[in-house]
């Protein structure tokens, strides 16, 4: 029983990590459909390329954070989590 | 190889002093709390590297990626994404999997310092007015 236990905690987990990693797809998008426009913006205005390129590396960086969020979300739950959640399973039982 | 941007290294340098202020902060708030210990300083060294190095092939992918078609530019954003993400994700590993070396909470906190950078650029571009009017002039 306590194997099936310890079973599921490791399963939820990798799940979990798999789910959160999805967020790492939106700043893919975001970012190219941000820099596609600005390819857009410079062939229209190319002397405006400078303030172009540091506005969109700046919403870049914004779009990367939510990949950010989800890749450290996915670290804990793969290498800390475990071991934290077992442990509080072994403290409930006694063991 | 291709030079870098002189927009990309300025956003860079910008981004890299707002990183340096808040890691001192960062280890000055551990010092005060009593938590301190080499695995901070290793921890935010490594973390604060990694994210720098990160907004930097940013940088210069956006650089590269302009000068592409819309198309293509998609392209290279997403595929350079995936190559960053992962890349950090290596980095993280090492990191977490080495706790005797590098302090959990240090590693993960600098990596949202250039957001925060970004964040208070508002703020730091509205003390100096005089000098984008004057652009605005010249134009």
């Amino acid at each position: 029983m306590l194997e099936l236990a310890i079973g599921i905690i490791l399963g939820c987990c990798a799940l979990g990590a798999g789910m959160a990693m999805i967020a790492g797809i939106g700043p893919g998008i975001g970012e190219g459909n941000a820099v596609a426009k600005a390819c857009e913006a410079i062939g229209r205005q190319p002397e405006s390329k400078g303030a172009v390129t540091s506005t969109m590396l700046f919403g870049c960086v914004i779009a990367e954070t939510t990949g950010l969020y989800a890749l450290v979300i996915a670290i804990l739950l793969i290498f800390v989590a475990p071991g934290r959640l077992v442990d509080i399973l072994m403290t409930t039982l006694g063991k | 190889m291709q030079k870098i941007d002189k927009i990309v290294l300025k956003e860079t340098k910008y981004i890299a002093v707002w990183v340096l202020i808040f890691s001192v902060l960062m280890q000055a708030v551990f010092l005060v709390i009593g938590q301190w210990d080499y695995t901070v300083l290793l921890g935010n060294l490594l973390s604060a590297t990694v994210s720098l190095a990160n907004f930097l092939a940013m940088g210069i992918t956006v650089q590269k990626a302009v000068q592409k078609e819309e198309k293509e530019a998609k392209q290279t954003m997403k595929a350079s994404g995936m190559i960053r993400t992962f890349g950090m994700f290596i980095v993280l590993l090492v990191g977490v999997l080495l706790p005797q070396c590098f302090h959990l909470l240090t590693l993960i906190i600098p990596l949202i310092f250039p957001r925060i950078a970004v964040a208070i650029r508002p703020l730091w571009d509205k003390q100096k007015p005089s000098t984008k009017e004057g652009s605005e002039n010249e134009t």
